[in-house]
């Protein structure tokens, strides 16, 4: 048989050569994910006992830190979400202008500021005003300015990726509403966000899931705590403060309690990710 | 819709349409041409030839036909193609009676044979007559090939002369008959002839009338050329 | 029959070009008026300044009267206007979240109207008059999604006849259909006539002439010629509009 080495067999070549080395890149890039799963699991799966959601860190458990993270991202959710998703609308829908460019520049680069610089910059805010006496000093280590922390990150966050989930709605959706003479906000809430709601809520997941795995903020806000949740103008402990201190220390004991903090940490970004697939399944289904 | 490639086929058949049509017009006129000088020289050899034109005309007029109904079916033409297409359709018609006529002419010629003789003044009449009418197919159908409408818009008052021609013809022949100057047979083969040419007239005025509308898509006043000629009796 | 719409001089402008110059025209009542052009002539620019949709596309801005039974339609809200002059557009685009029978009653429900028999009334009337009743009685509650092209673009003449317009407009509804998808909606608005004014934009000018009784030609911006469809296409009396509906250029 000889060997024809003509066009035809040169891109069938060609062909599966890319085709191997982009799965190859594929499992390059999952390389760190799997390993970071796998060290997490098999390290902190022995410090997961029912204890250890149960005490306080003061007592080796992560207890009030599950609890703190908690607590700081629900309050964020509350804030930034309807901020967020409102800025979007406006970007999407009335944003067509210079204002809407000037905006949505300062969103963009909202998004890119470090996280420890938005940290510190609720910091001295509180301080500032606590300064000058329009709030309580003690709310400079405090939940409050922890979730004014955490809404300056995700705020911007939310907007873009609502402005995104709008924009994939068809101009042509907009038109059929308001030639219907649906005033236009009415079109904009009750058709065009009920279409890209999917892609709106899993932008909102993914903010939450991105606040609550921020740390560098939460370090100079609400600092952290032993004691279970004490209320808004309190400092309050979080998973990533804790892992931080936990990893840090000397006692072995508590490193290896870092693991399993971290474990449970990834669990919770990692359900997240799936209830967000969970979502818009069950919404397209539903069609 | 002719889309701009579709316009090439029309195009194409428009052309063929109308070198056919240009072809039968032609044919008919030197049908009638023909037949009148037999008539008027007693000329048998020429009548015949006269018989083979008419067969042509008839197979080509049908031939125009189905390409007429080929284009509309497969263009949908609008405007001016459509106006030329079923005016084609229309004028066949008149050209394959100017051939059918110009045959009887032609038969007639035939049957007169030496009974003509003595006939001279009928002959006279009847070649003035024919002159009118030649010029008037001449005209109608020199405005079709040439798609001009002012040539013919005063065709229908040549007509009226014609018309006015055919009624004398027609007194002279039955008086000349009566008198016993003029023999019964030949009159009446006379009294035919005078006829068909009145005839060949008014559809000359026909494809004059119909060439106005394919020209500019004015429908002139239309009274049928025949009817013209008021002879219903008071 | 009076003119029930009628542009005066409108000149319409998508930021700096001029899209239409000086259109001034008449749709009758209770008849199909037809618009055919070329690509760009200006037709559908000047379908939605009937509805003021044009003035929802930024830096769009529109000059001239257009007039609803006498009133001005930019004398009174947008939202009012568009009510009454509904519209039509060239790709099918029922809502995706919702059903059949939501997407037909969405006009109404989102101006307001709860009463359900008010609404069952309206869903029942309009896909009636536009032919889909009998094809998805038995499944109103399934997605708008689930239709055939021409059975959306149905849904679509259902959804905007529900709000009781006067006037129905029609950019191009048939050019993404099918022959038979297109014969039945002509059919439809063939039917129309008797209880809308309608006024349809296509590009196919044998539609024109099928479903039309008035046609304009526009070209470049401009009003060419308007007049009885079967004078236009027998009789054109512009030079320009012969050369095009003979198809002598695209």
């Amino acid at each position: 048989m000889t060997f024809r080495f003509d066009r035809d067999t040169r891109r069938r070549w060609k062909d599966l050569a890319m085709n191997v080395a982009a799965f190859l890149s594929v499992v390059l890039a999952l390389i760190p994910l799997g390993s970071l799963l796998f060290e997490a699991s098999v390290r902190g799966l022995r410090s997961i006992t029912p204890s250890f959601f149960t005490l306080t860190t003061a007592n080796g458990g992560i207890g009030n830190a599950i609890q703190g993270t908690l607590i700081l991202i629900a309050l964020t959710a509350v804030i930034a979400l309807p901020v967020g998703i409102l800025t979007g609308i406006y970007l999407a829908e009335y944003g067509k202008n210079p204002v809407g460019a000037a905006v949505r520049f300062f969103v963009d680069v909202m998004t890119q500021i470090p996280s420890i610089v938005v940290g510190i910059f609720a910091f001295s805010l509180i301080l500032e005003l606590g300064a000058a006496g329009i709030v309580d000093k003690r709310l400079v280590f405090s939940t409050t300015t922890g979730v004014i922390a955490l809404s300056t990150i995700m705020i911007p966050f939310v907007a873009r990726t609502s402005e995104e989930a709008l924009r994939l709605v068809p101009i042509s959706t907009r038109e059929s509403a308001l030639a219907l003479g649906i005033p236009r906000y009415r079109a904009i809430l009750r058709v065009v966000l009920p279409s890209s709601s999917s892609a709106v809520i899993t932008g909102a997941l993914l903010g939450i899931a991105r606040v609550g795995g921020e740390t560098a903020p939460l370090l100079m806000t609400c600092l952290g705590s032993p004691f279970w949740w004490q209320g808004l103008d309190q400092p309050c402990e979080s998973l990533p403060h804790t892992i931080y201190v936990f990893a840090l220390g000397p006692d072995s004991a508590l490193n290896q309690a870092a693991w399993g903090a971290s474990l449970i940490l990834v669990l919770m970004m990692l359900g997240i990710a799936i209830v967000s697939r969970v979502v818009i399944r069950l919404r397209s289904v539903s069609r | 819709m002719p889309q701009a490639a579709e316009r090439k086929a029309l195009q194409k058949g428009l052309l063929k349409l109308n070198e056919n049509m240009v072809t039968l017009a032609e044919l008919s006129e030197l049908a009638i041409r023909k037949a009148i000088d037999a008539l008027t020289r007693l000329d048998g050899e020429v009548a015949r030839e006269v018989f083979t034109i008419d067969q042509e005309v008839y197979g080509l007029q049908l031939e125009i036909e189905h390409t007429c109904v080929d284009l509309i079916a497969l263009h949908a033409p609008v405007a001016r193609d459509l106006r030329t297409i079923t005016t084609s359709l229309k004028i066949t018609t008149d050209l394959d009676r100017i051939g059918r006529y110009a045959k009887d002419l032609g038969e007639l010629t035939l049957q007169f044979g030496p009974s003509a003789r003595g006939a001279e003044p009928e002959l006279t009449r009847i070649r003035e007559m024919a002159d009118r009418t030649i010029q008037m197919v001449d005209t109608a159908i020199d405005a079709f090939v040439k798609h001009d409408a002012e040539s013919v818009r005063n065709i229908m008052q040549v007509d009226d002369t014609v018309d006015r021609m055919h009624d004398e013809n027609f007194d002279e022949l039955v008086r000349r008959m009566t008198e016993g100057s003029l023999k019964i047979e030949t009159g009446a083969r006379y009294i035919l002839v005078n006829r068909y040419l009145e005839r060949i007239a008014d559809h000359a005025v026909n494809i004059g009338m119909r060439v106005v509308y394919m020209v500019t898509g004015d429908w002139l006043p239309r009274e049928r050329a025949a009817d013209r000629a008021k002879r219903i009796p008071k | 029959m009076a003119a029930k719409i009628r542009t005066e001089k409108v000149s319409a402008w998508y930021g700096p070009k001029k899209a239409i110059e000086d259109i001034t025209l008449d749709f009758e009542e209770h008849a199909v008026s037809a618009i055919i052009g070329p690509s760009g002539c200006g037709k559908s620019t000047l379908i939605r300044c009937l509805n003021r949709m044009h003035e929802t596309i930024p830096k769009a801005r529109v000059e001239g009267r257009v007039l609803l039974s006498g009133e001005d339609i930019y004398g009174f809200p947008a939202v009012t206007v568009r009510r009454r002059i509904g519209m039509v557009f060239q790709k099918a685009n029922p809502f995706p979240t919702m059903s059949i029978y939501e997407n037909v009653a969405a006009g109404l429900r989102l101006n307001g109207e709860r009463n359900r028999d008010r609404l069952d009334t309206a869903v029942l009337e309009s896909l009636k008059q536009a032919a889909l009743w009998d094809e998805v009685k038995d499944s109103l509650e399934k997605s708008g999604a689930s239709l055939s092209g021409g059975q959306q673009q149905r849904l679509c003449i259902a959804r905007a006849l529900a709000v009781r317009p006067e006037v129905v407009l029609m950019d191009e509804p048939c050019a993404a259909l099918d022959p038979i998808a297109t014969a039945k909606i002509e059919d439809l608005i063939f039917d129309l006539k008797k209880d809308y004014t309608v006024v349809i934009v296509t590009h196919n000018m044998q539609q024109a002439a099928r479903v039309a009784e008035t046609t304009a030609f526009m070209y470049l911006g401009h009003l060419i010629e308007v007049g009885p469809t079967r004078e236009l296409f027998e009789r054109p009396k512009e030079t320009l509009t012969e050369s095009y509906i003979t198809g002598r250029f695209g």
